[in-house]
């Protein structure tokens, strides 16, 4: 069963479509990533899921149930504009958010000492949210989003702001809450994190679902490219959509080599060997997602590789 | 509910842990502290002593007298609104002082010190007073006589006498029966006293207004009693004359009533408007600044992700009502408890005044009191969702404190001159400014149709107020950009907004 499922759902702001048409479904378990450029419409999906706000049409389900407050017990959820009462503690802070999702005190005090020491808080626990840097402030949002140890785990633009020793933390931390069974629903636009922590992907354009599915099958989307390094030129084989020479060494080429749609490298590698075509060099290159959004999105909706 | 709880508590630990907070909760008991000691310690001296030489032995002992009569009489007026505080009056009830503060006779006065004076009344009060009744404290008398220094003689005439006390009187201390004390004046007496020879006095520069006048009032009326007996009178229907004073049998009402009545019976009431005044705009800032910091911080998604905005609203909204409730039982109290636990400044205010309130007064002053908390409080708080920095803030909050303030203050000045005038009157059918016009006024009575139809026009004002800011709420939270015009204003409030 669907932990997150939308229907034909659509947001309009006045005039303007904030999300068209948009439905898809994540499955309990696992990572689920949730791409697109800036304002493609992510953040208005998530806030829908919560019940931020509410959708014009279509219907949304959310832990089996419609949006509301009531499910706030089994969610985590880090918002992209991410903020804290900058006069509470560090402790406070995150039994606050505890509380609010239904925990009680003894709890939501346990579980977060327990984060503010995975996190490397701990000189903080009772100090000030305005004591700390934006690095430290943003895994106390972190740890407040964790503290329920939610069912979903919702985290809209996690990465944004985060240096990269911190980036590497939150996505251990992803992956362990994975593990133990959360279900985490990430937006970015920054493809490298989707690629190394996602199960499967939505892409988003313009409030639209562009592609739903797992990475390989977004990457097959791509038509192959490979180099061949040959003395004679691969157009004409079975398979080539277009090959151009990128540079020449002792009497060999380097081929730039697209194949067509449908054609894997290992097919042109049989047509090859079948053909007697002299190869002394092949290899295949895998397309990234961030190569997947361009060809599928097109460059004005650029994205971070 | 649970939500709404946790979120008052948040707001009010989060004010109750600035410094502003602490200092805004003491300053009124440490005033009425201040004020108390202030009162008992650090009173202007007026105790002073005098020396005097009567060369004609004709005026000293009437100007002794007169200086003890007009010292009882004071101790006889404070004794006598001790009494009445108390309910003591059932010791003696035909004791003079008995019959609560009033203007006392010379002659009544003089049968007081006859009876034995202040310290005789006060013994027979003592052992019937209350336990928690403070002892009466019976001050000493203002001007007392002293023997001359020692090197001052009025064997060498007025100027001599006059060198010998210039440097006492420049602020010495000397010697009397009350102990030292420094010398005021220095009357001089000649044999024969006529306009060659006048009666001289040295003062120490303070004007002494009081002793002079004594001084001088005593030696014109044994003048007077002399020369009409010189004129042929008998010596006693001479000094009868000079002793004619206008008989006057001085009535006044009891504390609480006649001319005093409104005044009195106002001032717990018109206290509170104040109180209102100056915790709703101070309350109302933090909680303006409360909401904007949440708006800027970036941090009610968060929030909004767990509780509705109503949830919210109303836990803001309790836990700001808390920290004005604390302001107000605090400083009420500190007031009442400084009334009836100690004499002085604020005792002599807020006891007749409270004496005067009638029991349904007390609930409906608090509600009252709450309603306007409320009704302003969500303004502040409407304010602080629409703005994004405090600066937009100011630009909503300027015309919000003029409307609110100026006809309160206009009200305030026209209540305490007509209590039931035209323009309070209208303005208790106001809801906006039904409680401040209603707090004022009721202290002066009110009539119970007033106070229920007033009371329900504000419950029903404060529930539609209720409504249209969680609209404006629920629609500014996460709202971005610049704050909506007029209709974009109105078309939250009828809850024509997006998103």
């Amino acid at each position: 069963m669907g932990i997150l499922k939308l229907d034909h759902v659509v947001k309009r702001f006045g005039e303007f479509t904030a999300v068209d048409d948009l439905s898809f479904e994540v499955a309990e378990g696992g990572i689920f990533g949730f791409l697109g450029g800036n304002g493609a419409g992510k953040t208005t999906s998530l806030r829908m899921a919560l019940d931020i706000i509410r959708p014009s049409s279509g219907t949304i389900e959310i832990l089996g149930r419609k949006p509301g407050r009531e499910n706030a017990s089994e969610i985590g959820f880090l918002p992209e504009e991410r903020g804290l009462y900058r006069r509470m503690t560090v402790l406070d802070t995150i039994v606050y958010f505890g509380r609010l999702k239904g925990m009680d005190a003894a709890s939501a005090k346990k579980e977060a000492e327990r984060l503010i020491e995975r996190f490397g808080l701990s000189e903080w626990t009772k100090s000030m949210v305005e004591k700390l840097s934006k690095g430290m402030s943003q895994k106390v949002q972190v740890a407040a989003a964790m503290v329920n140890h939610p069912r979903l785990l919702i985290l809209d633009e996690p990465f944004s702001g985060l240096d990269p020793v911190n980036q590497k933390v939150l996505e251990d931390l992803v992956l362990e809450m994975a593990r133990a069974g959360s279900t985490v629903v990430f937006s970015t636009h920054i493809m490298q994190h989707a690629e190394r922590l996602t199960n499967r992907i939505v892409l988003l354009a313009r409030g639209r679902k562009v592609f739903e599915g797992t990475q390989e099958e977004a990457r097959a989307r791509l038509p192959g490219r490979l180099t061949l390094v040959s003395e004679a030129d691969p157009s004409s084989l079975t398979g080539i959509a277009s090959a151009t020479r990128a540079g020449a060494a002792n009497g060999w080429n380097s081929w730039d080599v697209s194949l067509k749609p449908g054609v894997a490298p290992g097919d042109l590698l049989q047509v090859c060997t079948q053909n007697g075509f002299a190869l002394r060099g092949f290899e295949s290159h895998r397309p990234s997602l961030h190569d997947v959004f361009i060809h599928l999105v097109g460059p004005e909706q650029e994205t971070q590789p | 509910m649970k939500n709404i709880l946790l979120v008052a508590a948040r707001e009010y630990k989060q004010i109750a842990s600035t410094r502003g907070f602490w200092v805004m909760l003491l300053v009124l008991p440490v005033v009425i502290g201040v004020s108390q000691v202030a009162g008992r310690f650090f009173r202007p001296q007026t105790d002073s002593a005098y020396v005097l030489v009567d060369q004609s032995g004709q005026y000293e002992a009437a100007i002794d007298r007169r200086l003890n009569l007009n010292y009882q009489r004071v101790e006889l007026g404070a004794l006598s609104a001790y009494v009445q505080r108390w309910e003591l009056g059932g010791i003696a009830p035909d004791a003079i002082w008995a019959k609560g503060e009033r203007w006392f006779s010379d002659d009544q006065v003089a049968q007081f010190v006859a009876d034995g004076g202040i310290d005789a009344a006060w013994e027979r009060i003592a052992p019937g007073k209350p336990k928690d009744a403070p002892a009466y404290v019976i001050d000493p008398p203002t001007y007392v006589r002293a023997s001359l220094p020692a090197g001052v003689t009025d064997q060498k005439g007025a100027d001599a006498f006059a060198e010998a006390l210039a440097e006492p009187l420049k602020g010495d201390e000397i010697d009397t029966p009350e102990g030292q004390r420094p010398l005021a004046l220095a009357v001089w007496i000649p044999a024969e006293v006529s306009t060659t020879s006048p009666v001289r006095m040295w003062t120490n520069g303070a004007p002494n207004t009081t002793l002079v006048d004594n001084v001088r009032n005593e030696i014109a009326r044994v003048q007077r009693a002399r020369a009409l007996e010189a004129s042929g009178l008998a010596p006693e229907i001479a000094t009868g004359i000079a002793n004619i004073a206008t008989p006057i049998d001085l009535s006044a009402p009891p504390q609480g009533a006649g001319r005093e009545q409104v005044v009195i019976r106002s001032a717990l009431p018109l206290a509170m408007v104040y109180l209102l005044l100056v915790t709703v705009m101070t309350t109302g800032s933090m909680m303006l600044q409360g909401v904007i910091e949440e708006r800027s911080n970036k941090l009610l998604e968060s929030i909004l992700a767990t509780i509705r905005p109503a949830e919210l609203m109303y836990g803001k909204l309790l836990g700001l009502g808390a920290i004005g409730l604390t302001i107000l039982v605090v400083w009420v109290g500190a007031a009442v408890g400084a009334a009836l636990s100690v004499q002085g400044i604020v005792a002599d205010i807020v006891n007749p005044s409270l004496a005067a309130i009638e029991p349904w007064m007390f609930a409906a002053m608090l509600f009252y009191f709450l309603a306007g908390y409320l009704i302003i409080s969500m303004l502040y708080l409407a304010i602080g969702a629409l703005s994004n920095s405090l600066q937009d803030a100011q630009a909503y909050l300027m015309p919000v404190i003029m409307i609110i303030m100026l006809p309160v203050v206009f009200m305030m000045v026209s209540v305490i001159q007509q209590p039931n005038g035209t323009f309070p009157v209208v303005m208790s059918w106001i809801p906006l400014y039904t409680p401040f016009a209603m707090l004022a006024r009721l202290g002066a009575g009110v009539n119970v149709v007033e106070v229920l139809g007033t009371g329900a026009m504000l419950t029903v004002f404060v529930a539609i107020e209720m409504i249209l800011l969680g609209r404006i709420f629920q629609a500014s939270l996460l709202r971005t950009g610049q704050p909506p015009n007029l209709s974009g204003f109105l078309a939250m409030m009828v809850g024509k907004h997006t998103g």
